[in-house]
């Protein structure tokens, strides 16, 4: 499978190695992350169990996240107690229904609420495969649950503001570092 | 609330919260079945979400208006029915009803209850509106999008019902509750199933830089790199005749009406309305906040212009029109 970039970041060929590098070293440290995510979505099933109901025709089924500007992929199974989160390699992710990539930030803003999923559609600053259905009821399960940076980070409602600050500054700076496969 | 009610869509609680805080004066909502016509995976409310809602709502002066607005299945009306129940139960201040047999249960089973004349009964005629009230002591119709601003004067000027009209959002060309295309290629409609273009029928082709968005495997439009899209329905396709690729029956556009919101007001419109319950909390908050503030600075004496481009880029395929409210043809 090749990589889809953002417009304008087609990167050279030494852009290419600095990737594969990047994406190695991110795939070597995925261990912390994929625990720290993993948590968190069986934290908000703990917590918001309704939410789930919303996903009841996805099955086992895994979405993948695909944030443009990263040589990784994040593989999402949102099932209750059991849901899960790896990191994998955005040109060797493994099965998954349905894909959903686009740039980081508005991933971000999908997985919040604060980003209209449609216009984003509308204009293509998100792109999605495979199974239209499960990707809307993903969406619709996301709008419901009102799920804020923090939750994401396992942060309480105080620290809400600097989480989403926070965390968008450090993927911000993630993204400069990670050429894109052209 | 303003001289005009202001409606706005929630597909989730958090819709309607989203939507009450940014200024709505009532939301409107189904559930989660094929009763209501917006019946997508993950969408709706379940009963006690319902139910809850309504409080939240009430407590904030708001008012929860309750979508029943599909076609019941001959020999099989227990889910409408049941819906109509479960609404009322949960203390809704209407219901949003088109088949004659939910707004009949609805009469004999909840004489209290308030009941709306959907979009999907497709009322547009004052005879047919006296039907609705006499018959089913309907107290607001929820008018097609198919009249001009001044057959809606006329319209309101033979009729005691309230009228409420559709201001934004994603415009149907078919006549309201008429419209079967969908069931053509994916054997489910609108009016019947609640859902246009299911989703599951929907598949987005890449090939050679191209965007080849297909339903029930039939392509229905090719789109370059930086064409904008929109959710794939066959009335939206774009077809070749002859040589000439063209949107055939209707360009992908969306209704933006706030420009006439004087006209509608001066007509007598008593409530407008934002489609798109599937939209989501960014979409509900943007377009209910902008419509409040509109409408209060109407309110005010002021003019309402400078409101009217501020959601240019919610609209699918990009482009806003005011549909049939500017007509001039016949």
């Amino acid at each position: 499978m090749r990589a889809r970039g953002i417009p304008g970041a087609r990167p050279t060929g030494l852009g290419k190695i600095r990737t594969r590098l990047l994406a190695g070293a991110m795939i070597a440290a995925r261990p912390p992350v994929e625990l720290a995510l993993t948590a968190a979505l069986r934290r908000t099933a703990r917590l918001q169990p309704d939410v789930f109901s919303r996903l009841s025709m996805v099955g086992d089924g895994a979405f993948l996240i695909a944030p443009s500007e990263l040589p990784v992929a994040f593989q999402l199974t949102p099932r209750a107690r059991t849901g899960r989160v790896r990191v994998v390699r955005r040109d060797d992710p493994g099965p998954f229904i349905a894909r959903i990539s686009g740039p980081l930030m508005d991933l971000l803003g999908l997985f919040d609420g604060t980003l209209d999923a449609d216009s984003a559609f509308f204009s293509r600053r998100i792109d999605v495969t495979g199974d239209t259905g499960a990707v809307l009821a993903l969406h619709n399960a996301l709008e419901a649950a009102e799920l804020s940076m923090a939750d994401l980070l396992g942060l309480p409602t105080g620290g809400r503001a600097l989480a989403r600050k926070g965390l968008a500054a450090l993927l911000r700076g993630v993204s400069r570092a990670a050429p894109v496969e052209g | 609330m303003g001289s005009v009610e202001l409606v706005c869509p929630a597909g989730s609680p958090a819709m309607l919260r989203a939507a009450v805080e940014a200024g709505a004066d009532s939301v409107y909502c189904g559930l989660r079945d094929e009763t209501n016509a917006r019946n997508f995976p993950g969408l709706n409310f379940s009963p006690d979400e319902l139910a809850g809602a309504v409080d939240w709502a009430h407590d904030r002066g708001a008012r929860v208006l309750v979508a029943i607005n599909t076609f019941a299945r001959a020999g099989a009306t227990d889910a409408w029915l049941a819906s109509v129940d479960t609404a009322v139960k949960a203390g809704a201040d209407a219901i949003i009803a088109a088949d004659l047999a939910v707004l009949a249960y609805a009469r004999d089973a909840h004489p209290g209850a308030r009941l709306h004349l959907s979009v999907q009964a497709a009322a547009g005629t004052a005879d047919a509106i006296a039907f609705y009230a006499e018959a089913y002591q309907v107290k607001r119709v929820v008018l097609p999008r198919v009249l001009s601003a001044p057959e809606i004067a006329g319209l309101i000027r033979e009729t005691s019902v309230e009228v409420e009209a559709f201001v934004f959002g994603g415009l149907c060309v078919m006549a309201e509750g008429r419209c079967a295309l969908s069931s053509y290629a994916t054997g489910r409609s609108p009016n019947l199933s609640g859902v246009c273009s299911p989703p599951e029928a929907v598949t987005f082709d890449r090939a050679d830089g191209m965007l080849t968005p297909r339903l029930a495997g039939l392509a229905i439009d090719r789109l370059g790199a930086d064409e904008p899209a929109g959710y794939p329905t066959l009335c939206k396709g774009r077809f070749e005749a002859g040589d000439d690729p063209a949107y055939l029956f209707e360009d992908p556009v969306s209704l933006n009406a706030m420009g006439l919101l004087k006209s509608l007001r001066a007509a007598g419109v008593k409530a407008v309305k934002i489609e798109g319950r599937q939209r989501g909390k960014a979409y509900v908050a943007r377009v209910a906040s902008a419509f409040r503030a509109a409408i209060d600075a109407l309110d005010r004496g002021e003019d309402t212009t400078r409101f009217e481009a501020l959601l240019s880029d919610l609209a699918e395929g990009g482009r806003e029109t005011a549909g049939a409210y500017n007509k001039k043809w016949r």
